[in-house]
C-alpha cells in the first residue's frame, strides 16, 4: 500500500520490523554457529576458539552416514514425490468436481495431520504389513508427506495451462505423450520445481515422522541429533550444520547476483522499462510471476548443486561399507562407547558394525519387543535385563566366547544377581550410583548447607534451583528413600505418598532432564541436582579446564540410592550371535575398557582397566565409591507391565500438576 | 480416460501409507491390548492428568498462533509491499533456516534462553536483572511461534501478493481510510491465507512434544508428550491411538475450515 | 467560474531513475471530456494516478478547483476512479460494491438504497443487487465499476482505459454510454487510453503523449486536422509525412513539385515536413494534378479504396478514395491548400520528443 503522507516514517517502522524478525528468526542460527567454535562441549560456556569440531565432523563415521542418509532420502523422496504428485495433479484435474473434491480431501490429510499421528500411523502400518523398519520405511513416510506439497504446488500451474495448447500439438500430429512433454510440461515445470524443492526441505527438516519410523543403523541428521540431546549434542553437528547452512546461503546469493542491465539502452528498450516501471498492474504481477519461477529454476539448481557436493563424496565411502556381509547389529545408549574402538573392532574382526543408539530403557524395549529390528546385541539396565528375560527376549550367553569375562570383578557380578540370578544372560559394561551434584558457590549465596539426604531436594530456599531426572523410575526413586521405603516397592500406598511428596516438590523444581544435567550444572543454571555418577569424572575435568569460579561436589544422600548397572545382553531374535560374544569380549579386554572408561567416564566394573588408572581417579570416591560403606543401596527391578503401568499413571499426574 | 489412470499410483499408495496406517490408529484406540472392543482408550481423555495436558496444550497452541498471527500478518503486509523483489526475498528469509535443523534450532533456543544463556547476558551488560525464561509455558510459546511462523506469514503473503494493488485503490478513492482499507477490503480478501496459516501452525503446536521436551524443562505435559510417551516409554499403543483419536477431531475440525474459506486453493504455503 | 477544476503545475516524476513525466503542465475545464492518449509508457496513467493521489509527484503541484491536493491522500480527494480491470471487491455482492463509498461515508440505509438503485439503472443493470462479482461478464463489471464511483457523486471521474479489456462491439456500445452518462450527470472525464479512435469519438478535448511529454493538446478536429509534429500526425489516423521545402509563405515544394497551402511564418526555402491525410488526397488524370505516379496497390474498405501511389522519386503515397483507380494505372496528384498541414523539421531526436509543450 502506498501511502503519501509520511513514507519515509512508514518506510522506516517497515524496516525496523522486518530487521526484527529477522533477528529473531536468525538469532539461534547464529548462536548455533557460533557454537561450533567453541572448544567446551557445553552449550552455555565458552571454552575458547576451535576449529577442530569441522575436522571431528568429517572423521565420524556416524555423522557422515547420517548425512548421507538424510541428503539420500530428501533427494529421492522428493524425486519419487515429484513423479507420483505430478501425474496426480494431472489426473485430478481433469476429473469430475465431486472426485476432485474427495481426492483433494485425501491429499490434505498428510498435510494437515498432526506429525506424531502421521508417525505413528505409518510405523503401526509398517509393523502390521511385516515391513521392517529401516532406510526404506522412512523413505516411504518420507515420500507420503511430501507427495501433497508436489500436488499442490503443480495444480496452479496445470489450471493456467490452456487446454488448447496440448490440443494444438495433437493437431500438429504430435502423440499425446510427446504433445505432453513438449508442450504441457514446460510450462508446469515451474510448479513440478517448486515442489520437489519445498519436497526436499521439508523431508531435510523433518523429525517426528522419522523418529517413528526409523529402524536399526539407520539415523537421519534429526534422529541423530535427538539421540545427542540427552547427553549433550556433539558440537561437530553445529559444524555439520553450519557448513550446509553456509553452503545454502552461498549458493543461493550466486544464484540470485545478477549482473545489472547494460548501459547501452536502445530506444525501445527505454520506453519498455518505463513501461515496466509505471505501475501499471498487469505488468508487474506478470512480471512477479516471470520472477519468481526464475526464482525457482535457481533454488532448483542450489539444491542439485548442494546434493552434488555433499552427496558425491559419501557415496564411495558408503559404498565401500556395504560391501561387506559380516554384520554385527549393535544398540547402545547415545554417546555410551569411543567410537574409536567400534573402528578397532571392525579391523580386528572384520565384522561390519551397524550401530545404533536409543535414549531410554523404554524406548528400546518396544523396539526390540516388535522385532521390526534385529539387533545383535543390546545394552540395557538392570530392571529392563530382567523384563526383557522375564518376557524371553534374551538368549543365553555362551561363555565360552568370552574368555574376557575374567577381567570382570565377581563383585559386580555378585551385584548383577539381583536382576539376572544365575549371571547367564548379561555382561556388566558400566556401573554406578546416583546422588546429588551440587555447586558449592551457588549454595552459599542460597545459604544453604551442602547436601546430604534426599529431603534436602525439598527445601523450599531451593526454588527453580532444583534438576530433576526425566524418567519414572529414577524420581520415584528420590522420592522412596527419602520416605524410606524400597524403590521397588509396589504397594500402592507407598507409592501414593512418594506421588504427593514429588507433586509438593514440583513448584520448586527448575526443570525435569536426563543428561542435560551435565551442562545445566557446567553451566551454574542450577545449584542441585539428581545425577548419574558416571558424569562426574567428566564434569570435574570440565569446570577446571573452564576455570570456572565455583566447585560442583557430588554426594551419595544418606537414605540410600539407586545402584545401577548397564550390561550388555544378546536378544533372542539376534542373527549373528557369535559377532555378539566377539562384541562383548571385545568390550571386557582390559585395553579396550580402559578407552571406554575414558571416553564415557562412568564407572568400569573391569577390574584390569580399574587397574590401570591412576591412583587419584582409583581413590575418587565419587566416581568409585566403597561399596562396602554403602547402605540402603538397591537395583533396579522389573516390577510387572501392571506394576509399570501404575508407575507410569502416577508420573503422568505428578508431570501434570 | 488414459488421464484418470495417472491417479492410480498416487491412490494406491496414500490407500496404503495414508488411510490403513490411519485406520490402524482407529483400530488400536478402539480396541484392549487382548483385541477386544472398548472405548476406555478415548475416554481416557477425561482423565484428570490427560485433560489438563489437553487443555494446556489447547491454551499455548492457541497462542502461539494468535502471536504467530499477530506477527505474520504486518510482515506479510510489508513483504507484499516490498513488490517485485519479495518474492525472492520472502524464499531467502523463510525457508533458508530449515536447512538448519530443526532440533537444532530449537537448541539454540535453550542456549540462548538459559539463566545464563545470551539474553541474560545482554540484560546483565545492561544492568537489568536476569529473568527466568526457560522451562517455562513462555518459553514454549516462544519455540512454536518461531517454528511455525513460516506457515503463517507464507499462506497469507500468498493470497496478498494476489490481491491486485488497484482494489486498494479503488478502496482508497472510494473514500476509505487506511484503517478502513485494511478492514473493509485486504482483511477479508486475505481470509484463506488466514484461516490456512491457522491451521498450518495450530495443528503441529497442539500435537508437539519436541518443542515442550527442550524448552519447558519437561515439567510441562503437553497432549503430545502423552502421547509420545505412550508409544515409546509406556509401550501403551492402545491408549496412544485412543488419544491421537482425540486429536484427530481437531485435525478434522481444520480440514473443515479449510473446506470452508479456502475452496479455491489460494492459501497455501507454496 | 474561469478556474481550471484540475490544473497540474510543472509536474515531474520518475520510477528509479527512469524520467516518466517531465515539467507536465496541463488544465482540465469543469465539464469537459479530456483523454490523455498516447503510446503505453508515454506517462498517461501516472498523470491520472497522480490526479487520483496513487502517486505523488517529485516536483509540482496538483490544483483541485484553486486549491493544492497535492499532499492530500487519495481517500479525502473529491473524485473518482474507473480502475483499468475495474478492481471490484470480489468478496462483497453488487450492492455492497456500489455502497463502499457511501457507507464510508456513513449516509443513511435509506439514502443508500435509493443511490444503488438509481445507479444500477443508470448502467442498465437493474436488478443485479445481490449477485456476485464472479458472475457478471466484463462489460457488466465494467458498468458496476463506473456506478460504484457515480453514486460518490464526485465532480471529477478519472478512468483508466475502461474499456481496455472489452471486445469491438462491445466497446463501441459502452463509448456511447460513456458520453449519455457524462451529459446526463454533467461531471468532468479525465479519461485515459492508447486507442486514438476512442479518444476521438469521445473526447471534448485530447491531450497527445509521448515520452513524458504534452505533444499536443485541442480539439478532436484540431488534432486530427492539424496535427503539430510528426509523432501526432503518424499517432492519430494514417497520414503521408514527406519531407518538403517552404519556397515562401502559402507555397510548398514537394519531391520537386510545388503546391499551394495555407501556412505562414516558416521562412524561405526552408526545409519541413508536410503531413497529407490519405482522405485529402485527390487523384486526378495524368497532366491535371501537380505531382505523377502509378498506382502499385489496392485494396477495397467497404466505405473507400485504399491505394498506394508511387512516385518517380520512390515515395509510397497512402491515398482513400471513392473512386476505383486499378493498379498499373498512371495518376496525378492533387491536394487542396487547406488540407496541407505543415510542420517544422525538429533539429534533433530530443526535440521530437519534446515537441509542442504549451
Amino acid at each position: 500500500m502506498k501511502n503519501t503522507t509520511l513514507p519515509s516514517l512508514r518506510r522506516f517502522i517497515s524496516n525496523f520490523y522486518l530487521v526484527l524478525v529477522l533477528i529473531f528468526l536468525y538469532a539461534p542460527i547464529l548462536t548455533m554457529m557460533v557454537l561450533s567454535f567453541n572448544t567446551s562441549k557445553s552449550r552455555t560456556q565458552w571454552g575458547g576458539f576451535t576449529t577442530s569440531w569441522y575436522q571431528q565432523m568429517f572423521s565420524d563415521a556416524n555423522i557422515i552416514s547420517a548425512l548421507y542418509n538424510t541428503l539420500m532420502i530428501a533427494l529421492v523422496s522428493a524425486l519419487v514425490a515429484c513423479i507420483i504428485g505430478t501425474a496426480a495433479a494431472i489426473a485430478i484435474n481433469s476429473m469430475k468436481p465431486v472426485s476432485r473434491t474427495i481426492v483433494m480431501g485425501i491429499t490434505n490429510i498428510p498435510m494437515l495431520n498432526a506429525d506424531i499421528v502421521t508417525g505413528i500411523s505409518l510405523m503401526l502400518g509398517f509393523i502390521a504389513f511385516g515391513i521392517s523398519l529401516g532406510f526404506k520405511t522412512i523413505l516411504i513416510s518420507h515420500i507420503t508427506f511430501n507427495i501433497p506439497y508436489v500436488i499442490l504446488s503443480v495444480m496452479p500451474k496445470l489450471k493456467q495451462t490452456s487446454k488448447s495448447t496440448y490440443e494444438a500439438a495433437l493437431d500438429l500430429g504430435a502423440s499425446p505423450l510427446y504433445a505432453f512433454f513438449k508442450v504441457v510440461f514446460p510450462d508446469i515445470l515451474p510448479g513440478v520445481l517448486s515442489g520437489f524443492l519445498l519436497a526436499f526441505t521439508m523431508s531435510l527438516d523433518d523429525f517426528i515422522i522419522t523418529h517413528f519410523t526409523r529402524g536399526a543403523g539407520i539415523n537421519t541428521l534429526s534422529t541423530l541429533i535427538y539421540s545427542q540431546v540427552r547427553r549433550g549434542i556433539q558440537p561437530s553437528m553445529y559444524a555439520l550444520s553450519t557448513i550446509i547452512f553456509l553452503t545454502v546461503l552461498v549458493l543461493l546469493l550466486i544464484a540470485n547476483y545478477r549482473p545489472k542491465a547494460k548501459p547501452a539502452y536502445s530506444e525501445t528498450a527505454q520506453t519498455r522499462s518505463r513501461e515496466e516501471t509505471a505501475p501499471e498492474s498487469g505488468t508487474r504481477t506478470y512480471l512477479k510471476k516471470k520472477l519468481r519461477a526464475e526464482q525457482l529454476h535457481k533454488w532448483t539448481m542450489v539444491t542439485a548443486a548442494v546434493f552434488i557436493l555433499l552427496a558425491a563424496g559419501l557415496i564411495s565411502i558408503k559404498n565401500y561399507a556395504m560391501a561387506n556381509n559380516n554384520e554385527l547389529y549393535v544398540y547402545n545408549w547415545g554417546e555410551y562407547i569411543d567410537e574409536e574402538v567400534v573402528a578397532m573392532f571392525e579391523e580386528e574382526t572384520g565384522i561390519k558394525v551397524t550401530y545404533d543408539m536409543f535414549e531410554t530403557n523404554e524406548e528400546m524395549y518396544p523396539v526390540i519387543d516388535a522385532g521390526a529390528v534385529l539387533y545383535d546385541v543390546v545394552c540395557p539396565s538392570d530392571y529392563m535385563i530382567q523384563r526383557m528375560m522375564e518376557n524371553d527376549m534374551l538368549a543365553e550367553i555362551n561363555f565360552d566366547n568370552i574368555p574376557n569375562i575374567d577381567q570382570i570383578n565377581p563383585r559386580y557380578l555378585e551385584m548383577s544377581q539381583a536382576f539376572d540370578p544365575q549371571n547367564r544372560y548379561s555382561v556388566p559394561y558400566c556401573w554406578g550410583t546416583v546422588g546429588i551434584i551440587y555447586n558449592t558457590k551457588r549454595l552459599e549465596e542460597l545459604n544453604v548447607a551442602p547436601p546430604t539426604s534426599w529431603s534436602d531436594l525439598w527445601n523450599p530456599a531451593l526454588s527453580g534451583e532444583i534438576l530433576m531426572q526425566d524418567s519414572v523410575r529414577d524420581t520415584f526413586m528420590v522420592a522412596l528413600k527419602d520416605l524410606g521405603y524400597s524403590m521397588n516397592t509396589t504397594d500402592p500406598g507407598e507409592l501414593q505418598e512418594a506421588k504427593e511428596l514429588l507433586i509438593a516438590q514440583k513448584p520448586l523444581v527448575q526443570a525435569y532432564v536426563i543428561d542435560q544435567v551435565r551442562d545445566k550444572m557446567i553451566g551454574g543454571e542450577a545449584a542441585v541436582g539428581v545425577i548419574y555418577s558416571g558424569e562426574l569424572l567428566y564434569i570435574q575435568e570440565e569446570v577446571e579446564a573452564l576455570e570456572l569460579d565455583y566447585q560442583l561436589d557430588y554426594v551419595i544422600p544418606k537414605e540410600g540410592t539407586n545402584l545401577w548397572i548397564d550390561a550388555w545382553v544378546i536378544p533372542s531374535n539376534a542373527q549373528n550371535k557369535e559377532n555378539a560374544e566377539k562384541w562383548i569380549n571385545f568390550l571386557c579386554r582390559p585395553d579396550i575398557a580402559l578407552r571406554n572408561f575414558e571416553y564415557i567416564t562412568y564407572p568400569t566394573p573391569n577390574q584390569g582397566a580399574f587397574e590401570l588408572l591412576d591412583k587419584d581417579t582409583q581413590e575418587n570416591k565419587s566416581v568409585f565409591p566403597n561399596l562396602d560403606e554403602l547402605e540402603n543401596c538397591e537395583v533396579f527391578q522389573y516390577l510387572g507391565d501392571e506394576d509399570d503401568a501404575v508407575y507410569n499413571h502416577l508420573w503422568k499426574e505428578v508431570k501434570s500438576k | 480416460m488414459s488421464k484418470k489412470l495417472l491417479s492410480f499410483p498416487y491412490l494406491l499408495w496414500m490407500l496404503g501409507f495414508t488411510i490403513i496406517p490411519l485406520g490402524l490408529i482407529v483400530y488400536f484406540g478402539l480396541t484392549d491390548k487382548t483385541g477386544a472392543f472398548t472405548l476406555a482408550n478415548i475416554l481416557a481423555i477425561a482423565t484428570e492428568e490427560h485433560a489438563k495436558a489437553l487443555w494446556l496444550s489447547l491454551g499455548l497452541s492457541l497462542l502461539a498462533t494468535l502471536f504467530c498471527l499477530l506477527f505474520a500478518y504486518p510482515l506479510a503486509m510489508i513483504l507484499r509491499s516490498k513488490g517485485v523483489s519479495g518474492s525472492a526475498f520472502i524464499v531467502f528469509i523463510f525457508i533458508l533456516p530449515m536447512w538448519m535443523n530443526f532440533l537444532l534450532r530449537t537448541l539454540a533456543w535453550q542456549t540462548l534462553l538459559e539463566k545464563s544463556g545470551v539474553i541474560n547476558g545482554l540484560l546483565a551488560a545492561l544492568r537489568l536483572p536476569p529473568q527466568g525464561l526457560i522451562n517455562t509455558p513462555a518459553a514454549i510459546i516462544l519455540g512454536m511461534v518461531y517454528n511455525f511462523l513460516p506457515f503463517m506469514v507464507l499462506p497469507i503473503y500468498n493470497v496478498l501478493v494476489k490481491i491486485d494493488d488497484n482494489t486498494i485503490n479503488a478502496a482508497r478513492d472510494l473514500g476509505a481510510n487506511t484503517f478502513q482499507t485494511f478492514w473493509y477490503v485486504m482483511l477479508p480478501l486475505s481470509i484463506p491465507g488466514i484461516i490456512s496459516g491457522i491451521t498450518m501452525v495450530f495443528v503441529p503446536a497442539l500435537t508437539t512434544f519436541v518443542i515442550s521436551n527442550l524448552l519447558g524443562g519437561s515439567k510441562i505435559l503437553l497432549i503430545g508428550n502423552v502421547i509420545e510417551q505412550e508409544f515409546t516409554k509406556g509401550n501403551n499403543w492402545n491408549l496412544g491411538s485412543g488419544i491421537s483419536l482425540v486429536m484427530m477431531i481437531f485435525i478434522l475440525i481444520s480440514m473443515a475450515l479449510i473446506a470452508k474459506y479456502d475452496k479455491n486453493g489460494e492459501g497455501t504455503v507454496i | 467560474m474561469n478556474q481550471p477544476l484540475i490544473d497540474l503545475q510543472h509536474i515531474s516524476k520518475s520510477f528509479d531513475s527512469t524520467m516518466v513525466l517531465d515539467d507536465l503542465n496541463l488544465t482540465v475545464k469543469e465539464n469537459n471530456f479530456v483523454t490523455l492518449l498516447g503510446p503505453s509508457g508515454c506517462g498517461k496513467t501516472t498523470t491520472l494516478r497522480i490526479i487520483g493521489g496513487f502517486e505523488s509527484p517529485d516536483t509540482g503541484k496538483v490544483l483541485f478547483n484553486g486549491q493544492d491536493i497535492t499532499h492530500i491522500s487519495p481517500n479525502k480527494r473529491p473524485l473518482n476512479t474507473v480502475f483499468q480491470k475495474y478492481a471490484l471487491f470480489t468478496h462483497m455482492s453488487i450492492a455492497e460494491n456500489i455502497a463502499f463509498g457511501l457507507k464510508i461515508k456513513n449516509k443513511s440505509k435509506a439514502y443508500i438504497q435509493d443511490k444503488i438503485k438509481y445507479a444500477l439503472k443508470l448502467v442498465n443493470l437493474d436488478g443485479y443487487e445481490n449477485r456476485s462479482v464472479d458472475s457478471l461478464s466484463g462489460g457488466q463489471q465494467q458498468r458496476i465499476a463506473i456506478a460504484r464511483a457515480i453514486v460518490n457523486e464526485p465532480r471529477l471521474l478519472l478512468l483508466d482505459e475502461p474499456l481496455g479489456a472489452l471486445d469491438l462491439k462491445l466497446r463501441q456500445d459502452m463509448q456511447y454510454e460513456l458520453i449519455r452518462l457524462k451529459n446526463e450527470l454533467g461531471i468532468t472525464f479525465i479519461y485515459v487510453t492508447h486507442d486514438q479512435e476512442e479518444a476521438l469519438t469521445m473526447s471534448d478535448t485530447i491531450v497527445v503523449m509521448n515520452q513524458g511529454y504534452i505533444q499536443q493538446m485541442g480539439s478532436p478536429e484540431n488534432i486530427y486536422n492539424e496535427p503539430e509534429n510528426a509523432f501526432v500526425a503518424d499517432f492519430i489516423g494514417d497520414s503521408n509525412i514527406v519531407p518538403g521545402t517552404m519556397i515562401r509563405d502559402e507555397l510548398v515544394e514537394i519531391f520537386g513539385a510545388k503546391f499551394p497551402c495555407v501556412d505562414k511564418g516558416f521562412g524561405n526555402n526552408r526545409p519541413v515536413d508536410v503531413v497529407i491525410r490519405p482522405e485529402d488526397i485527390d487523384l486526378l488524370e495524368p497532366g491535371k494534378g501537380s505531382l505523377s505516379g502509378v498506382v502499385t496497390h489496392l485494396i477495397f474498405k467497404g466505405v473507400h479504396y485504399e491505394m498506394e501511389v508511387t512516385t518517380p522519386d520512390g515515395y509510397e503515397w497512402l491515398v482513400h478514395s471513392t473512386d476505383l483507380f486499378p493498379v498499373g494505372k498512371e495518376v496525378d496528384i492533387h491536394v487542396d491548400p487547406f488540407d496541407i498541414q505543415i510542420m517544422n523539421k525538429p533539429a534533433s531526436e530530443d526535440e521530437e520528443a519534446i515537441g509542442v509543450n504549451e
